[in-house]
């Protein structure tokens, strides 16, 4: 196991390594940019260290100032949470470089994993249903509109890097298609520094499911059964549950063992996700991988009991598995509730300010993993994410109460937030009903569902 | 400022005793922050620029501040010889409440028992630039943030390791843009500037020491402070 660790990110993720770190007796540094100097992470850490400024490039995105912060602290390994540099191959292999090791797969493996277009290829290889798309990236518009063509309207542009929905854009005609491709280049270009496309079939009416693995340096590995996070607003997940309603146990069981075999056989290591699209009949096809921790891993802990970052450390270590398919069982069911920095009756534009009152939910089987304290300023530079609130139950029903519950608890004041439009979703008939699809919110807007809710209420 | 070790404290009060303390704090922060960013970003930007123009004087309006730099006495034409201009909402007591943010410090050290990186409100290390007053001229007045004013501090550019450079000697008169050192990245060498035309004091971190970003390193006084004395650093500022 290692010795200490630098922490390499802001936020509520940080403060959840950070509470990894000292469940495995492991001690933490956080590095912070000036604009999280007093963070809760940064307060909390056994050491902190700043590395940049608040813009992001140069300090949580920067590859040097992150390994240099790691070794004048005398870490050696670093966790690099989700976003920022979490699944950046050239950065493992830096960290690597240094005798460092970096939490998550080692730089091979993230490097085989990079190409979402290619990861298709490769576990379409290994048995797994995937989603039609094109022949590797597009050149030109020509071989777009061809792609698009023998894929068949409508087609989803997607940025070969990145994640988080950025620079996607559904298309329904080859009209369309030619000035939404300059967009989502320019977008791709800037949000990742690379601006290769690629085309995948869109689905209407499409639910997003996705399998958690975790597979040993000496190729064990199991699954951690299935989340649902069908629930979105613009490509971005604001509410994650487990198991999810679209599909029977038994389709769950059979997606989730041919999601793992397909990546131990693949070779991938460390934890990590399996995103797949199922269609209205059940059909599920896989997109792309994640291989890092994500912002919605408390939904399987509630389910399993096994501390997924603890999990992902030790992989790290390499340490075996430890565990085999009849050791993980998934109990009951668990919901995740972004509370995001945003307005949703305002098209979810996203706010900050100084936290004047803070509340966290309590009770039984209520989580909440946050950075937030009152007087805490939340920095206008980074993602909107305040928290994420987490429910469990033995059954769907139960967790949609102890939710209804919990968020009525909660209370975050002097930033807007988007709790209403969780506490509109639990009272929507069609997620009460479990047929939500991620066009849910979009179709009719933030505002409207609000008003929706509303009006009912 | 730099003086009284900013060292973050930990409240000794537990966490509840903190939280009201943050609570407190925050309703200050605001204003604090905007003085650090002042004195700290600000006022050695202008002090550089001003420095590189033929102006009497430069006046910069953020949200409910102002800041006003006025050259040194006798070297610009028609130029006053008073330092009545502060940020409009200078609040000189500001200080004693030790509510400020904490200056760029030395990577935060591992915590013993009940030490270490708290919560509760740093111990008062921005004193004294509540009433900062941008106050350059060499009138000084003997008040004691006019001498904190009288110094800037070069910070580091980066996290690494520190490597003062010959022109870090005390006493080095230097120029805004002058390499005085590097902060040593993983190999590559960042030159340590500094922000402004003066003479080189003390260099407040040993050579071969670790830094953080924004550290302060190398604090540089000002030409045409009292501290500086002579009419040299005066002219040298022009």
């Amino acid at each position: 196991m290692f010795r200490r660790i630098l922490i390499a990110n802001r936020g509520e993720i940080a403060l959840r390594i950070l509470r990894a770190c000292r469940t495995l007796g492991v001690e933490a540094v956080v590095a912070y940019s000036e604009a999280d100097r007093d963070s809760l992470p940064a307060q909390l850490a056994d050491e902190a260290i700043c590395i940049g400024p608040a813009d992001a490039r140069r300090s949580y995105l920067s590859a040097p100032a992150v390994i240099s912060a790691a070794l004048v602290t005398g870490c050696d390994a670093v966790h690099p949470g989700y976003g920022f540099l979490s699944e950046d191959e050239t950065f493992a292999e830096v960290v690597r470089a240094h005798d460092l090791t970096f939490i998550g797969p080692p730089p091979d493996v993230l490097d085989r994993f990079a190409s979402k277009e290619g990861t298709r290829r490769l576990l379409g290889g290994f048995g797994l249903p995937t989603i039609p798309g094109s022949d590797g990236m597009l050149r030109d518009d020509e071989h777009a509109l061809a792609e698009a063509e023998r894929i068949g309207y409508p087609v989803l542009i997607k940025p070969s890097a990145g994640g988080g929905g950025k620079g996607m854009r559904m298309v329904r005609t080859s009209r369309e298609l030619e000035s939404a491709i300059k967009i989502c280049r320019s977008e791709a270009k800037s949000a990742f520094g690379d601006d290769s496309l690629y085309l995948e079939k869109w689905l209407d009416d499409n639910r997003h499911v996705e399998v958690q693995v975790a597979v040993d340096r000496y190729g064990a590995g199991v699954h951690l059964g299935e989340r649902d996070c069908s629930v979105q607003r613009r490509h971005q997940k604001i509410l994650e549950e487990s198991p999810t309603p679209a599909l029977s146990a038994e389709a769950r069981a059979t997606l989730a063992e041919t999601a793992v075999r397909a990546v131990v056989s693949a070779g991938y290591e460390n934890i990590g996700t399996l995103e797949f699209l199922v269609d209205g009949d059940g059909n599920a096809f896989f997109i792309e991988i994640n291989c890092r921790i994500q912002v919605e891993h408390p939904v399987t802990e509630m389910l399993t009991g096994i501390d997924l970052v603890a999990l992902q450390i030790g992989i790290a270590a390499g340490e075996p598995l430890g565990l085999r398919q009849s050791d993980v069982k998934l109990t009951g069911h668990a919901i995740e509730f972004r509370i995001n920095a945003e307005d949703p009756a305002h098209d979810f534009r996203p706010g900050a300010g100084v936290i004047e009152r803070y509340h966290a939910p309590g009770g039984p089987w209520v989580r909440m993993d946050s950075h937030l304290y009152p007087g805490y300023e939340v920095p206008p530079y980074y993602d909107s994410l305040l928290g994420k609130l987490i429910v469990w139950g033995p059954n769907r029903e139960t967790a949609i109460a102890r939710g209804r519950a919990a968020l009525e608890e909660l209370l975050i004041d002097g930033v807007i937030t988007n709790i209403d439009i969780h506490r509109a979703l639990l009272e929507n008939d069609t997620f009460l009903e479990g047929r939500m699809t991620t066009n849910l919110l979009d179709r009719v807007g933030g505002a409207a569902f609000l008003a929706a809710a509303g009006a009912r209420g | 400022m730099p003086d009284a070790g900013p060292q973050r404290q930990r409240a000794t009060g537990g966490a509840s005793q903190d939280a009201a303390a943050r609570s407190a704090a925050a309703a200050r922060q605001a204003d604090h922050e905007s003085i650090d960013r002042l004195t700290e970003e600000l006022l050695p930007a202008l002090i550089a620029k001003l420095g590189t123009t033929h102006l009497g004087e430069l006046e910069v309006r953020e949200g409910d501040w102002h800041i006003r730099l006025r050259r040194p006495y006798g070297t610009a034409p028609g130029e006053g010889r008073r330092s009545t201009d502060k940020p409009s909402r200078s609040q000189p007591g500001h200080e004693g409440h030790g509510h400020g943010r904490a200056a760029p410090e030395g990577y935060r050290g591992g915590r013993g028992a009940g030490a270490g990186a708290g919560p509760g409100g740093p111990s008062g290390t921005t004193a004294g630039t509540g009433a900062a007053s941008a106050s350059t001229n060499g009138t000084g007045g003997g008040e004691e943030r006019t001498l904190d004013k009288s110094r800037v501090i070069a910070t580091s550019p980066a996290v690494g390791i520190f490597q003062p450079g010959a022109r870090a000697a005390s006493g080095t008169r230097v120029r805004a843009g002058d390499s005085l050192g590097a902060v040593n990245v993983l190999g590559v060498p960042q030159d340590v500037l500094a922000p402004v035309d003066g003479i080189v004091g003390a260099t407040l971190v040993e050579s071969g020491v670790a830094v953080e970003y924004g550290q302060e390193l190398i604090r540089i006084e000002l030409a045409g402070s009292g501290s500086a004395a002579g009419s040299g650093p005066a002219a040298e500022a022009r």
